[in-house]
């Protein structure tokens, strides 16, 4: 009796498309990662499904057109079975050929895109969702994913089983998808489970498996795709579905991965691998084989080997028992034994205030004018004194607002761990709480002093004082750690005002240039004068000396004057005036009148001449 | 028979594994758990490290906490201190869970429920203390009138005293300030203050240069003048010197007055007539005298 496939096709998938949508309704009831995953993957079940029963109809058609068309010949009698070449004879053969050839391409391209699509949104959808499982809903959820894993896994094993016993490869690809699917309902189901019962991040892991399993199955879907491309097409050969996945058929039936095995091996080797000895004896000691695995998995959480600069704390059913040290040590086994980790050596760090921004610490320099981190402004106080008095005041109810600054701060606090236990069991966050005290000790601090004294003097003992009151506040929270270094290096006015912070440096080298120049004024100024006054008393000097050596001479002379005086006293006076006269008036303009008697009157312009060139300047007549 | 036997072992293996993590849980040190019997908690607390028996889920389950010091940091508020100065603050907590069997009923366990609810409590004692008090018991050039302590106590105190009162079974173990703020306009002026104060700065340093500039130039003159006064002084007592020298040899003019007197007036005639000068003589002037009874132009009338 010949099974009608076609009849299978069609309930497989009404069932995936019911599945699909009751799975989605519920999976958004509850909230579940894991249950968008699945329902993703039922979604494209629903896909392949669709196109597996299309396809079984056209071949149907096709068949049943075949033998139309082979009644027909008989009837007329001809010999020859499909004489006419014609395709409008084979109308069905054409229409399932434009399938194979256009439409299953293109669904393998397209669910390659959405099963790549799918998992890399999902992946990153899961990884910054932070919904939790609704647990009142719980309960029902996994009842009905159960149902539907139930549903599921029973048309999907009777549709494998028919498709892998009656051959009908086109059954195959949705039943392998039903089967998977019931599979992960189920694991969807243990993961809404686990959300009820304190394991509340089991369906983010499931979530996240998924999506692995998705990104695979896209992996495998364009490997198929490059690989049809290259198919060598025998004819009479049918192929296999682009469409199937043998991933999920791996995964709808494991068992079938030995004979998957054994088939690539005989193929690669040439003769019955899968016959010999060896390969018997692993497939039939393979559950032996996977419980050595598990032992040896077991064992190796035995041994445990701690990093330099590590402290591993050892519990013991929960209980720390020990602190160990770098190198090999022994422990029972999970879960009975279990270690933490703590960098105990490393030097931590962290900043407080302002993160430098990636880039600024490759920068050559880092100037308080530009700003190299999202600024942190830090209240400081003010020393200089500020009353405001308002109208409203009362005598003496001044509102006395303490004058207040702000200081960008950027302060680099290391520190070690010195004690694993203090820092693992006092605090669930120690390295933020220490952070949270660093931030409080510097705000406290910076409250308490001037803005100046703490950039300028104070800076070195700001240091200390800050680093003590750290190391104090995290002995008082019993943090177990030790306060290596704090740095002052980038604390300076916030970037708006520091460019006046820079322009009092310019002032004061303004001052000190008035203050150099007014110096060299003053050397130029002293030496002109000490110039001026040794000229003034050498001329003075050179006077007395012409004074004294003009009167020796002029005794001199005198003295040898008086015997020719005497000698003629009346000739030598003339001649003496006489010379004198002479050298005296040569180049004197002189009028010498010489008197008549008549009664003239002379009149004598005595006025400078005005200069030539000026008086004998011509002037234009005016034209009439 | 022989993959009978090895079946068995997996199964037993399995069983036990499974048999394990549904009867006995653990405790850390860290922890403290409450165990429900068809979710009604049973027994005290298991606060002390170790492992446990108990019926499988869903009999008996396990509610584990951290018994550790949570820290909890508060999201920046703006509030009002007593001399009606914003301030925008956030403050850190330590708290951690004092009660289990408290703390699991009115929080449902949740770690992030218990804070939504600290948050309020928090927010509404810091508004109240700082409320109390000034700005400057929180910012001060004195230290020793900074009131942090004092302020940080009082608020912890308010806390607790909340959280006591509504038996929610968690003990605040800190509490300090993480940060002090300006609201945003506020910040602006007090760039523009702190701006003005480096402006006065450089007024002064700059102002201060050019009196000390003058001060030198106006002492260097001082000095330049007293110099060329110095100077001029000894120029007047070489001159006198000079004089004195020269005054010596006049007794030799005293041989003859006449000739002396004579040559020092025609010596001074040759002097006043070293510079343009015009002169008129007429014809009686020696040597001019020449010209005495030249015949001239007869008068015409």
């Amino acid at each position: 009796m010949e099974r009608n496939v076609q009849k299978n096709g069609l309930v497989n998938l009404v069932a995936a498309v019911l599945v699909f949508l009751a799975a989605f309704a519920v999976t958004s009831y509850v909230n579940s990662l894991a249950g968008q995953a699945c329902t993703i993957f039922l979604g494209l079940g629903v896909l392949v499904t669709f196109t597996g029963w299309f396809q079984m109809r056209l071949e149907d058609n096709e068949r049943l057109e075949r033998l139309e068309v082979e009644e027909l010949a008989r009837a007329r009698g001809e010999t020859t079975l499909f004489a006419s070449k014609d395709a409008e004879v084979f109308p069905a053969q054409r229409a399932r050929l434009q399938f194979e050839k256009f439409f299953v391409p293109a669904l393998g391209a397209l669910l390659f895109v959405l099963e790549a699509g799918a998992a890399w949104l999902l992946w990153r959808w899961t990884g910054k969702s932070e919904s939790v499982i609704v647990a009142d809903r719980a309960m029902a959820s996994l009842s009905l994913f159960g149902i539907f894993a139930l549903l599921l896994f029973l048309l999907g094993r009777f549709s494998v089983t028919i498709a892998r016993l009656e051959d009908h490869r086109l059954l195959r690809p949705g039943a392998s998808f039903l089967l998977a699917g019931a599979y992960l309902c189920f694991v969807t189901a243990l993961g809404i489970a686990g959300a009820w019962a304190e394991l509340p991040k089991a369906d983010f892991y499931i979530a996240r498996a998924l999506c692995v399993l998705l990104g695979v199955m896209a992996a495998e879907m364009l490997v198929t795709l490059l690989l049809e491309i290259y198919r060598p097409r025998i004819k009479g050969k049918v192929a296999r579905p682009l469409y199937e996945s043998r991933l999920v058929g791996l995964l709808a039936q494991p068992e079938s991965l030995f004979t998957t095995a054994a088939q690539a091996l005989d193929y690669q080797f040439g003769f019955k691998v899968s016959e010999t000895w060896f390969f018997q004896l692993l497939q039939q000691n393979l559950p032996l084989l996977l419980l050595a695995q598990l032992a040896a998995l077991v064992l190796s959480t035995c041994v445990v080997f701690v990093a330099a600069g590590e402290r591993a704390v050892l519990e013991h059913f929960g209980r720390p028992v020990a602190v160990l040290e770098p190198g090999a040590h022994l422990k029972w086994p999970w879960p009975a034994d279990q270690i933490y980790r703590h960098r105990t050596e490393q030097i931590q760090t962290f900043i407080v205030g302002a993160q430098l921004e990636a880039g600024s610490e490759e920068a050559n320099a880092i100037l308080w004018s530009i700003s190299h981190g999202k600024e942190d402004n830090f209240l400081v106080a003010n020393r200089a004194p500020d009353t405001i008095k308002t109208d409203s005041d009362t005598a003496g109810d001044l509102l006395k607002a303490p004058p207040v600054s702000l200081i960008a701060v950027s302060i680099p606090v290391q520190f070690q761990i010195t004690n694993v236990m203090a820092w693992a069991y006092t605090n669930a966050d120690p390295a933020g709480l220490l952070q949270d005290l660093a931030t409080r000790v510097v705000v406290h601090y910076l409250a308490g002093v001037d803005l100046n004294d703490v950039m300028s003097h104070l800076r070195q003992e700001a240091t200390e004082t800050l680093r003590n009151q750290i190391q104090a506040a995290a002995d008082t929270a019993r943090l177990g750690a030790k306060i290596t270094f704090v740095g002052l290096q980038d604390i300076h006015p916030p970037t708006p005002v520091a460019g006046d912070y820079e322009k009092v440096v310019g002032a004061e080298q303004t001052k000190l240039a008035a203050i150099l120049q007014a110096q060299a004024e003053a050397i130029r100024t002293n030496a002109l004068a000490g110039a001026r006054a040794f000229t003034t008393t050498n001329e003075a000097d050179a006077l007395r000396q012409r004074l004294e050596v003009s009167a020796l001479a002029r005794a001199a002379l005198f003295t040898n004057q008086i015997p020719a005086f005497e000698a003629a006293p009346s000739v030598y006076r003339q001649r003496a005036y006489f010379q004198t006269f002479a050298a005296a008036t040569a180049n004197s303009r002189k009028y010498i009148l010489l008197v008549t008697n008549t009664s003239d009157v002379l009149i004598f312009n005595l006025e400078d001449k005005i200069r030539e060139d000026l008086l004998n300047l011509n002037v234009p007549s005016s034209s009439k | 028979m022989k993959r009978n036997a090895t079946t068995i072992l997996i199964g037993t293996v399995l069983v036990v594994i499974f048999a394990l993590l549904l009867f006995v849980f653990q405790v850390r040190q860290s922890e403290v758990a409450i165990l429900t019997t068809f979710e009604k908690p049973t027994a005290e607390p298991y606060d002390k490290p170790g492992a446990y028996l108990k019926w499988p889920w869903p009999i008996q389950k396990v509610y584990k906490f951290d018994q550790r010091i949570q820290n909890f940091e508060d999201k920046f508020s703006q509030t009002l201190t007593a001399d009606n100065n914003n301030l925008i603050v956030t403050l850190y907590t330590g708290w951690r869970i004092s009660d289990a069997r408290l703390f699991y009923p009115k929080f449902q366990g949740s770690v992030p429920a218990a804070q939504r609810i600290l948050e309020g409590i928090l927010r509404s004692a810091q508004n109240a203390v700082i409320g109390k008090h000034n700005l400057s018991d929180f910012v001060n050039a004195n230290p020793k009138e900074l009131k942090f302590d004092a302020i940080e106590a009082e608020i912890q105190q308010a806390v607790q005293t909340d959280l006591s009162t509504n038996d929610y079974g968690i003990t605040i173990e800190f509490l300090g300030f993480k940060k002090i703020e300006l609201p945003e306009s506020v910040t602006q002026t007090v760039f523009d203050r702190m701006k003005n104060e480096r402006q006065k700065l450089i007024s002064k340093t700059e102002n201060e240069g050019k009196a000390e500039a003058q001060k030198i130039q106006s002492a260097a003159d001082r000095q330049a003048a007293e110099t060329i006064a110095n100077a001029d002084a000894a120029a007047t007592r070489i001159r006198g010197e000079g004089e004195a020298a020269a005054a010596k040899v006049l007794p030799v003019f005293q041989q003859n007055p006449a000739l002396a007197n004579y040559l020092l007036r025609i010596d001074a005639l040759k002097q006043s007539l070293s510079q343009r000068a015009t002169l008129i003589f007429d014809e009686r002037t020696p040597p001019f005298d020449l010209f005495l009874n030249f015949p001239t132009n007869t008068p015409s009338r």
